[in-house]
């Protein structure tokens, strides 16, 4: 089986999601156009030669409809012949992105293929693209709550409080923060606008002055929804023996809203010689799991295994995670069961700091996993989200 | 002057040539327009000779009975098990009320009286709704009351006559509107004092637009909210969720409204509707709807009507005295008053009579369709006092004091001779046999039972207690009185805790055992909710107060010999030990604090152990089989007098499952043969109160349901 090989992945700064934030000005289409521009400028390939862009984005909807991945590529100037996709995970599409085209590379399908995603939530609102998931029927057939009410139910489920979660978020920012001065975010491209100057080169959204007793001031993000909407009664239709979900997250301890978009340049070894690429990594197995899903966010510990056993290795064998921070209670879960160390997990902070533009966000994990290994001079990385509607995913990559 | 009358089975058909104006007036046979084939085709008929007129400017529909449409005929819906054929029955109606509003005149529904369910669809496929100013017409759609939702267009115009939200109010809890607050919320036009004035109103609006369309047929037309839109999202998201926390999602028929609300309003109004149709017909032939529509209409009509049951002409109640001014003493005194008895309210504490003024106040000023005078002279029939001597020539006497045989025996002896002649001497004890408290008085023949419901006015159920000696005279009196403050009676002989009272401990009683096996008492209320149950029996329990539950478990062991069941230990300890009385202290079951209720977190540590099975199904089938043994086993005894008492009295009583039409309708569903193994298996279990009683294995053994 030919292999997968990571030659490049990029992203831009994340913008704050809203009409303030350093890329609200810029489309959805530009972003991820300008992301592909850079990716070129860095390699110099010949576009003729990418079989595809595959590019998650959640909220396909407005000028997030109809497949922006190819607009995108054709903005950026590219070859006509190389096409262009868009696939929805929810939260997992950007890894989902990469996971398709390492496939199809794997699989001697395509033999070059850009993976990526773009998400801009200041100008195409979350949950504007309706879906099945806001059907009374679904409700009463499969159910679902908003994914707050089920990260806070996780917390209940497992008894972690207010100040866990909170203890959780203020490393996230003061890693963030580290990160950003040491220059941690080498895959970082600035957006620039149509006469060159820039627009955002930096995140945007981490404090790294946060402080616990400021996190602990703020209010519970769904307790009012879960409480005096009732929403929280749907959580018993499928977990009766929940009397009251404890509402433990904040603004402040889970993801926030931004903008942002990431490519990653995935061949095989030989197309990758053949155009003078350099290999950076490759990638070793993937994981993918349906769960509950009105709990929804209980993905990546199954996904992780599963990605674990297909590539023979234990998680002791990882040397360093990402999982996404969509709330603090998902990563501090996951280091719960797979019994790994905070150490090893989000060293450079996570979307609570940083941000989670929702399909490029695994993308952008990629990134940031494979810049920190080379930065120490490790090995192993594995990726992972939590998916809405109950699902996980997760990739492992190794250095070359 | 009109020229040209004729009619048809159920329609009187009018021309009046000079306005143009043709009017149908709705004539069934009987007393009442209900909605069947007759009705159906006589409406279209009227249609289509209306239109048929030289001249036609628009038509009205009237009605010749006292109520304008009471909705469906029930025994059609009833009967009907075959969804094909219930599609068709209801496209045609459907059809002919889309033929009334795209007939191309105005049509203006004249509602002299109530229009509700399917009546009150029809006048919303008319293009104006005047309805007589009063409170005695309503207008709604209570569909969902019967288990099934609206099926003639109902959840499609509503909300496009008067939004998403305010229609999902009105189709979720099935409310009916009186006339002035339907005019309020959009579910009427315009009001008129009188049919005169109606009459003349609807002319002028025919003449005023003649080219009346309704606005779903209207060009650019949108509903509110956006379908799809965030507010949309919004609305259905938190609607499901009220819902579910109001029903636990029980009730088939609001969950299935909710969605076709939803999904129809994304369509075009014709579409919409096959989308109703289609709900509707699943609904209406499904178990649910005919447990409920069998025990919610046909049993608790028949109680209502007192059928088989005795009655007089007069009752000779004028005077009504009430002893005990707690919350059932004030509230029986409010409610005899507000009927025009004469009340006089007796304690022997100035500050409960003062407390049960201000209750009574309250209630009176709760009558907003009353006026201020009318309020007042209800409250002015209550005599509250401290002297006996204020009782005399009472016709009837309620004792409401405490739950004391000494106690009720000696009030008897001093009260009764002030009574007039041949007055009736009533306890409204809910446990002790009336032949044991008749023992004190002179005339046990009109010494009878009357055991009301908490809250009193608002609680229907009334269950009405022979003793060994009362006679019917005295039953038929009482049931007048019932009758007359519109109380629903289930009439039943004596023995220890009645029929409502035994079911509901054992249903209380096994929500305490179950916590004294160990199993999470988060899920034995949440079972007993998912089963349908309209309380949890902790929680239920912790508002009766468990020190009275304690005293009512004392006082049974008198008659029914000493109960040793860990779950009875527990409610001792509770009270005995722990201080933990119920709601009313703030710590029974739950605490109580400011934000709500929470299972008191020492209370699983009192469990014996640990259960080696649990869960919301193990859980809801002891709470419930628990109740249908002991209902079998007080059949057997003879309480019941009439199988539907056992049906109407736990529903109505005790919040006995509604979607189940009641524990016999339950045992039917389960299978008589399938309940009686799972009931003998659990006695095995967990003891002799599970086993099924003889009559209900004899039964099992024949195949013979409760109910056909």
């Amino acid at each position: 089986m030919p292999e997968a090989i990571i030659y490049d992945a990029i992203r831009t700064p994340r913008g704050k999601g809203r009409k303030s934030g350093g890329l609200n000005t810029v489309r959805p289409v530009d972003l991820l156009a300008g992301t592909l521009e850079a990716l070129h400028e860095r390699n110099r390939f010949d576009t003729a030669e990418v079989d595809d862009v595959v590019a998650g984005c959640v909220t396909q909807t407005g000028e997030q409809g109809a497949c922006v991945a190819r607009f995108a590529a054709l903005q950026a100037g590219w070859d006509m012949d190389a096409a262009g996709v868009t696939v929805n995970r929810f939260c997992g599409s950007g890894l989902e992105a990469v996971n398709h085209a390492a496939a199809m590379v794997a699989s001697g399908f395509f033999d070059l293929v850009v993976a990526g995603g773009v998400e801009s939530m200041s100008r195409v609102k979350m949950g504007s693209d309706g879906g099945a998931i806001w059907d009374v029927q679904t409700q009463w057939d499969i159910g679902s709550v908003p994914q707050g009410i089920s990260a806070d139910l996780i917390a209940t489920r497992r008894g972690v409080d207010r100040a866990q979660v909170d203890a959780f978020a203020l490393e996230s920012q003061q890693r963030a923060g580290a990160a950003m001065k040491r220059g941690a975010f080498a895959g970082i491209v600035p957006v620039i606008d149509e006469n060159g100057a820039v627009l955002l080169d930096h995140d945007e959204l981490p404090r790294p002055n946060s402080t616990l007793e400021g996190l602990g001031k703020l209010p519970a993000a769904f307790a009012m929804m879960g409480r005096d909407y009732a929403l929280d009664e749907l959580v018993r239709a499928r977990y009766p023996e929940i009397e009251r979900v404890e509402h433990v997250h904040s603004a402040g301890n889970s993801s926030g809203i931004v903008d942002g978009a990431a490519a990653v340049l995935i061949g095989s070894r030989e197309k990758g010689e053949a155009l003078g690429l350099k290999p950076r990594a490759r990638v070793v197995s993937v994981g993918l799991c349906g769960t509950e899903p009105l709990i929804m966010l209980n993905g990546p510990v199954p996904a992780s295994r599963k990605a674990l056993r297909k590539a023979g290795m234990n998680a002791a064998d990882i040397d360093l995670f990402e999982v996404n921070e969509a709330f603090a209670v998902v990563p501090m879960v996951f280091m719960d069961e797979l019994d790994v160390p905070h150490d090893k997990v989000n060293v450079n902070g996570g979307a609570i700091a940083l941000g989670h533009p929702l399909g490029a966000t695994g993308a952008m994990l990629l990134g940031t996993a494979l810049d920190e290994l080379e930065a120490r001079g490790q090995g192993t990385a594995l990726i992972t989200l939590c998916i809405g509607g109950g699902m996980g995913i997760a990739t492992i990559i190794e250095r070359i | 002057m009109s020229e040209h009358t004729t009619s048809n089975d159920a329609v009187g058909l009018d021309f009046d040539s000079e306005a143009g104006v043709a009017t149908l007036t709705l004539q069934m046979a009987g007393r009442a327009n209900k909605i069947d084939d007759a009705f159906g085709e006589g409406l279209t008929e009227g249609l289509a000779w209306a239109k048929e007129q030289e001249g036609l400017n628009g038509i009205l529909i009237a009605s010749a009975h006292k109520d304008w449409c009471v909705g469906a005929d029930i025994d059609g819906l009833y009967n009907q098990r075959d969804t094909a054929a219930m599609v068709e029955h209801v496209q045609g109606l459907q059809q002919l009320y889309r033929s009334i509003e795209t007939c191309g005149v105005p049509v203006v529904a004249l509602l002299t009286g109530s229009a509700l369910g399917g009546g009150y669809e029809l006048a919303m496929a008319c293009h104006r709704r005047i309805a007589l100013d009063s409170a005695r017409v309503q207008v709604g759609l209570p569909e969902v009351s019967l288990g099934v939702m609206p099926g003639a267009g109902g959840t499609q115009r509503l909300p496009r006559m008067i939004g998403a939200q305010a229609a999902l109010q009105i189709i979720l809890q099935g409310r009916t509107l009186r006339a002035p607050k339907a005019l309020k919320q959009g579910l009427v036009d315009e009001l008129g004092s009188d049919a005169e004035e109606m009459r003349a109103k609807a002319l002028a609006w025919i003449a005023a637009n003649p080219k009346a369309r309704q606005p779903w047929d209207k060009k650019g037309f949108r509903v509110k909210p956006t379908p799809g839109g965030e507010d949309a999202r919004n609305l259905y998201m938190v609607s499901a969720a009220m819902l579910y926390k109001k029903t636990a999602g029980v009730f088939e028929g609001p969950n299935t409204a909710l969605s076709v609300v939803q999904q129809g309003l994304r369509l075009t109004f014709d579409r919409a509707l096959e989308l109703e149709t289609r709900a509707f017909a699943r609904l209406a032939c499904g178990d649910q709807a005919k447990d409920m529509i069998r025990t919610i209409w046909y049993h608790r009509t028949a109680a209502a009507k007192h059928q088989g049951l005795p009655s007089v002409e007069d009752a000779g109640i004028a005077k009504v005295g009430i002893l005990g001014a707690g919350m059932m003493g004030a509230g029986l005194a409010f409610v005899s008053a507000q009927k025009g008895y004469e009340v006089v309210l007796k304690d022997i504490h100035q500050e409960a009579l003062d407390a049960a003024m201000k209750h009574c106040q309250e209630q009176g000023a709760r009558l907003r369709h009353l006026s201020e005078a009318a309020q007042g002279e209800i409250l002015g029939r209550i005599q509250y006092t401290l002297a006996d001597a204020d009782l005399a020539g009472c016709d009837l006497v309620i004792e409401a004091v405490v739950e004391n045989t000494a106690v009720k025996h000696q009030v008897t002896r001093a009260i009764e001779p002030l009574m007039a002649e041949g007055g009736i001497w009533a306890s409204n004890t809910s446990a002790i046999p009336i032949t044991d408290l008749a023992e004190a008085s002179a005339q046990p023949d009109r010494f009878i039972g009357l055991h009301f419901f908490s809250p009193v006015e608002k609680m229907q159920l009334l269950e009405i207690v022979m003793g060994e000696q009362t006679s019917e005279d005295t039953l038929a009196r009482c049931l007048n009185y019932c009758k007359r403050i519109g109380k629903l009676p289930i009439v039943v002989n004596d023995g220890y805790g009645f029929f409502t009272s035994r079911v509901f401990s054992a249903y209380i009683l096994e929500g305490a055992q179950l916590v004294a096996e160990g199993h999470n008492p988060v899920l034995v209320d949440r079972a007993a909710r998912l089963a349908g149950m309209v309380v949890g029996p902790l929680q239920v329990f912790d508002e009766v107060t468990l020190s009275l539950g304690k005293h009512a478990l004392e006082q049974a062991e008198q008659y029914l010999g000493p109960v040793d069941l860990p779950g009875v230990a527990l409610v001792r300890r509770m009270v005995d030990e722990l201080d933990r009385p119920g709601k009313a202290a703030g710590r029974g079951f739950y605490d109580y604090g400011d934000d709500g209720r929470r299972i008191w977190p020492g209370l699983r540590e009192l469990a014996s152990g640990v259960p080696d099975e649990t869960g919301v199904a193990i859980l809801a089938g002891r709470l419930m089989l628990v109740q249908c043994a002991e209902v079998a086993r007080a059949m057997d005894e003879g309480i019941l007098r009439q199988r539907r008492d056992a049906e109407v009295g736990a529903v109505f009583g005790i919040g006995f499952a509604p979607g189940s039409g009641g524990p016999l309708s339950l045992l039917d569903r389960i299978g008589l043969s399938a309940a009686v193994a799972a009931m003998d298996s659990l006695a095995e279990r967990y003891g002799e109160r599970y086993r099924p009683a003889a009559g209900l294995r004899a039964m099992a053994e024949k195949g013979e349901p409760y109910w056909d």
